[in-house]
C-alpha cells in the first residue's frame, strides 16, 4: 500500500544524509559506474540482456549485492557522483549548452537504465514487493540528496540533475514491457509520493523542474487517463467508485502548486519568477480543462479552496470545466428555461468529502441540530464566531475552507430536504428554511470582507448544469432579491460581475445567473444605484448587458 | 481592487521561498532536460523573427504529410531522427514508396526493375539504394537481396 512505499521513501530518504560509508565503497561504486557505463556506451537503445548478467556477477564479486544497506548506499554515492558531475560541467563556458548537456544525459541515462534494470530483475519475475521497496528506497535516495544539497547550496542549487535523473527514471519505467507493466500502479504511486515530498513549498529552488515532472504529458496520461466509459461515469454521484487512485494523487500536486502559490498571487504583486509560474499553471490548468474536464469537474473544490479569492481567471478555468459527453445550451437563447433541463436533477460528484472540514465535532453537531429543528435561534450568530475563532492564516480574518464546507453543506442538504418533501427546488421551495435561514443570516450577519468570502463561496458552486448549480443559482437570486439593504445587493452584483469581465473561458452557471438577474424585471436591477454610481461601471453595465443579448429594461 | 482582501506582508519563510525561486529563476530547466537525447539535431532554442513561422505546419506530423515530402528528406529524417516519431512516419512513407531497408547493409533499397531471379531465400537484380555515407542514390546491378536482411515488421 501507499504507507509502505512512504516507509520506503522515508528510509532512502534518511540513508541520503548518511556519511558512514565502510572503506573502499566509494571507490567500488565508481569502478562500477564506470564499467556500467562502457557497457551501456557500446549499445545505449538496447536493453543489454546478457551483458546484464555479466554485470550483475560484478556488483556481486565487489559484494554490493550483499545487503540491503550496501545496495542503498552504493545508489546514494552513485546519485552524488551525478550531481557532482552536473556542478562541475555546467559552468564550462569553452562548450555549448547542448553540448555540455548532451554529455550529462548520457552519464545520467545510463545510471537511470541501471536502475530500471536492477529494479526489473531484483528477485523473480513476479516479485512485485521486492522490485517495488527497491524503487522506493531509489527514490528515497534521490529525494533525500537533493534535499541535503538544496540546503547546502541553498540559492547556488542546481535542479539540473535531479529533473534529468525523475523524468527519465519516470518514462524508463513507463516503458512497453509486461514486467514493468505488473508494478505500474506501485511505480506511479511511488513516483506521486516523491512529487509530494518534494513540492514547492519545501523545496522551493526546484518548482519550474518540478512542474515540468508533473506536467509532463506522459505523467499526465498516466495519471489521469481512463477509458471513456469511467470518464462517463465519474461526472455524477450515483456510480460505482471505479479505481483512480490516480486522480487523488494528481490532485494533490495540483493543490501543492495552488498552495505555494497562494501567498504571492495574494497580493497581486507577480515578480518575475513568480509569474513564469504562474504562466506555466494557467497552461497546465488550460491543458486539463481540455482534455481531462472530468477530472477538474471532481475536484474543483478542493482547489477552489486554496487559491486565492483574487484568482478569478484561474478558477473560472477550474469552474468551467464539464462532463465532455454533455451538450450545454446556450446561456444566451431566450427563454431558456434551466428548470426542465434532466441534468439539474444530477448531484455532480466532488472529492474529497468535504464534510470533514467543518470543525469542531462539537459545531457539526450543533449545525445539523440546527438544519433539523430550526432552532435555537442564537446557533446563528454563532457561525459567525466560529469562523473568526478558528481562523489561523495570516491576513485572513475567517476561516475561509470551513466556510467554503459550511455552504456546500447546507446547500446539499437542503435539495435532499425539499426533494424528501416530493418537491424540487427552485425560487419558492428555498425559502422560508432553516438552510436558507443560515445563508440569509450570513448575508446579514457578515462583515463586507466575511460577505464577499461567503458569495465567492456560492459563486463557486455556479458551474455545468447539475443540482447544485441549479440550487445556488436560485440561492443567489433569492438573496438579491429578499436584500433587506442595496450594499448586500451590491456585493452579489460585484461577485458575478468579476467573473464575467475577465477573458474567457466563463461557466456556464454564472452566465445562467447573471443573465436572470439582469433580465427578469422582477429583481429591478437596473434600478439600483450602483449600477449608476459611475459612468464607466454603467457602460460596463450596458456592454455586458449588450453581450448578454438582453434588451435594457426602461 | 485586485487584492480585495487587501495586501499581506510576506512571513519570512515566503521571503525565503521567493529568494529560492528567484534563484532557479536564473538556470531554468532547458526543453531538452526532459527528452531524449537528440544526437544530431540539438535543441538549440533562440528567438526568430516574428514574420517567420513560429511552430509547424498543422498536421506535418501525420503520413500524408511525410509523403509529400522528397525522398532526400525522408533519408535525412531517418538517419539524423533516431527514435522519434518522425523517425517512424519517414520509414512508413519510403516503405509506401516501395522502399526496402537493408538490416544488414543500414540502407534502403528499391527494385530498379523486375528482379532477374526471385526464389524463397532472395531476390536479385538491379537496385538503386540511398548511401547515407556518400549521402546520395546510387545504382548497383547484379545485386542479391537476401530475405532474412530484410526489415519486414508491420508498422501500424
Amino acid at each position: 500500500g501507499s504507507s509502505n512505499s512512504s516507509a520506503h521513501i522515508q528510509h532512502g530518504m534518511l540513508q541520503g544524509r548518511d556519511f558512514d560509508d565502510p572503506p573502499g565503497l566509494l571507490e567500488k561504486t565508481e569502478y562500477l559506474l564506470k564499467e556500467w557505463l562502457t557497457i551501456y556506451s557500446a549499445a545505449p537503445n538496447r536493453d543489454p540482456g546478457k551483458t546484464f548478467s555479466v554485470y550483475i556477477h560484478q556488483m556481486n564479486v565487489q559484494g554490493i549485492l550483499k545487503s540491503d544497506d550496501i545496495i542503498t548506499r552504493f545508489f546514494r554515492l552513485s546519485t552524488q557522483m551525478m550531481v557532482e558531475l552536473c556542478y562541475r560541467q555546467i559552468p564550462d563556458q569553452s562548450q555549448s549548452p547542448s553540448t555540455v548537456r548532451a554529455k550529462l544525459f548520457h552519464t545520467i541515462d545510463a545510471y537511470v537504465k541501471l536502475i530500471v534494470l536492477l529494479v526489473k530483475h531484483s528477485g523473480d519475475a513476479t516479485a512485485i514487493t521486492t522490485k517495488t521497496n527497491l524503487l522506493n528506497k531509489v527514490l528515497g535516495i534521490v529525494v533525500g540528496v537533493l534535499l541535503q544539497d538544496h540546503d547546502v547550496q541553498v540559492t547556488d542549487f542546481h535542479q539540473l540533475p535531479y529533473h534529468r535523473i525523475l523524468i527519465t527514471l519516470f518514462l524508463d519505467l513507463n516503458a512497453p514491457d509486461p514486467v514493468l507493466e505488473s508494478i505500474n500502479y506501485p511505480i506511479l504511486a511511488a513516483f506521486c509520493h516523491t512529487f509530494h515530498l518534494l513540492r514547492p513549498r519545501k523545496v522551493p529552488g526546484f518548482a519550474y523542474a518540478w512542474l515540468e515532472l508533473i506536467s509532463h504529458r506522459i505523467f499526465i496520461g498516466r495519471l489521469l487517463g481512463l477509458t471513456p466509459q469511467q470518464k462517463r461515469q465519474r461526472a455524477y454521484d450515483q456510480t460505482p467508485v471505479t479505481d483512480v487512485q490516480g486522480w487523488n494523487f494528481y490532485a494533490q500536486l495540483l493543490i501543492d502548486l495552488f498552495k505555494y502559490l497562494a501567498p504571492f498571487l495574494r497580493n497581486a504583486e507577480l515578480a518575475k519568477p513568480v509569474h513564469l509560474l504562474y504562466k506555466g499553471t494557467l497552461r497546465v490548468l488550460l491543458i486539463l480543462l481540455h482534455d481531462f474536464p472530468e477530472f477538474l469537474c471532481e475536484f474543483h473544490y478542493g482547489f477552489c479552496d486554496v487559491i486565492p479569492p483574487n484568482c478569478i481567471q484561474m478558477r473560472n478555468l477550474i469552474l468551467s470545466a464539464f462532463p465532455r459527453n454533455m451538450r450545454l445550451p446556450d446561456p444566451f437563447t431566450p427563454n431558456l428555461k434551466v428548470d426542465v433541463l434532466q441534468e439539474i436533477s444530477l448531484a455532480p460528484k466532488i472529492s474529497p468529502d468535504f464534510q470533514c472540514y467543518i470543525q469542531p465535532p462539537s459545531f457539526k453537531k450543533d449545525l445539523d441540530l440546527y438544519l433539523k429543528t430550526r432552532a435555537p435561534v442564537t446557533f446563528l450568530s454563532e457561525i459567525r464566531t466560529t469562523m473568526q475563532q478558528s481562523c489561523c492564516e495570516p491576513g485572513m480574518r475567517y476561516n475561509l475552507s470551513l466556510l467554503n464546507a459550511i455552504v456546500l453543506y447546507v446547500g446539499t442538504q437542503a435539495i435532499q430536504h425539499i426533494r424528501s418533501k416530493g418537491l424540487v427546488p427552485n425560487t419558492s421551495t428555498i425559502a422560508h428554511s432553516a438552510h436558507m435561514d443560515i445563508f440569509q443570516n450570513l448575508s446579514v450577519d457578515l462583515d463586507t470582507e466575511g460577505r464577499y468570502l461567503f458569495l465567492n463561496a456560492i459563486a463557486n458552486q455556479l458551474r455545468f448544469p447539475n443540482s447544485h448549480t441549479h440550487y445556488f443559482s436560485c440561492t443567489l437570486l433569492y438573496l438579491f432579491a429578499e436584500a433587506n439593504s442595496e450594499a448586500i445587493q451590491e456585493q452579489i452584483t460585484r461577485v458575478l460581475l468579476e467573473r464575467l469581465i475577465v477573458n474567457r473561458p466563463h461557466p456556464w452557471g454564472l452566465l445562467i445567473t447573471f443573465i436572470e438577474l439582469i433580465k427578469n424585471p422582477a429583481y429591478k436591477f437596473w434600478n439600483h444605484e450602483f449600477v449608476h454610481c459611475a459612468p464607466e461601471i454603467e457602460k460596463l453595465f450596458e456592454s455586458v448587458a449588450r453581450s448578454c443579448m438582453v434588451h435594457k429594461q426602461p | 481592487g485586485v487584492a480585495p482582501l487587501g495586501p499581506v506582508p510576506l512571513s519570512k519563510d515566503h521571503q525565503f521561498q521567493f529568494t529560492m525561486l528567484e534563484s532557479a529563476f536564473l538556470h531554468l530547466p532547458h526543453p531538452s532536460d526532459s527528452e531524449r537525447i537528440k544526437l544530431y539535431l540539438p535543441r538549440n532554442p533562440c528567438s526568430t523573427p516574428h514574420y517567420y513561422n513560429q511552430g509547424p505546419l498543422p498536421h506535418s506530423d501525420s503520413l500524408e504529410f511525410f509523403q509529400r515530402l522528397s525522398t532526400e528528406t525522408l533519408f535525412f529524417i531517418f538517419y539524423y531522427m533516431e527514435g522519434s516519431k518522425a523517425q517512424y512516419l519517414a520509414a512508413k512513407a519510403l516503405k509506401k514508396q516501395s522502399w526496402r531497408f537493408h538490416t544488414k547493409y543500414m540502407m534502403w533499397f528499391q527494385r530498379h526493375e523486375e528482379p532477374k531471379l526471385i526464389n524463397e531465400e532472395y531476390e536479385q537484380g538491379t537496385y538503386i539504394y540511398f548511401d547515407y555515407e556518400k549521402w546520395g542514390q546510387r545504382k548497383k546491378e547484379g545485386f542479391t537481396f537476401e530475405y532474412k536482411y530484410l526489415e519486414d515488421r508491420e508498422l501500424n
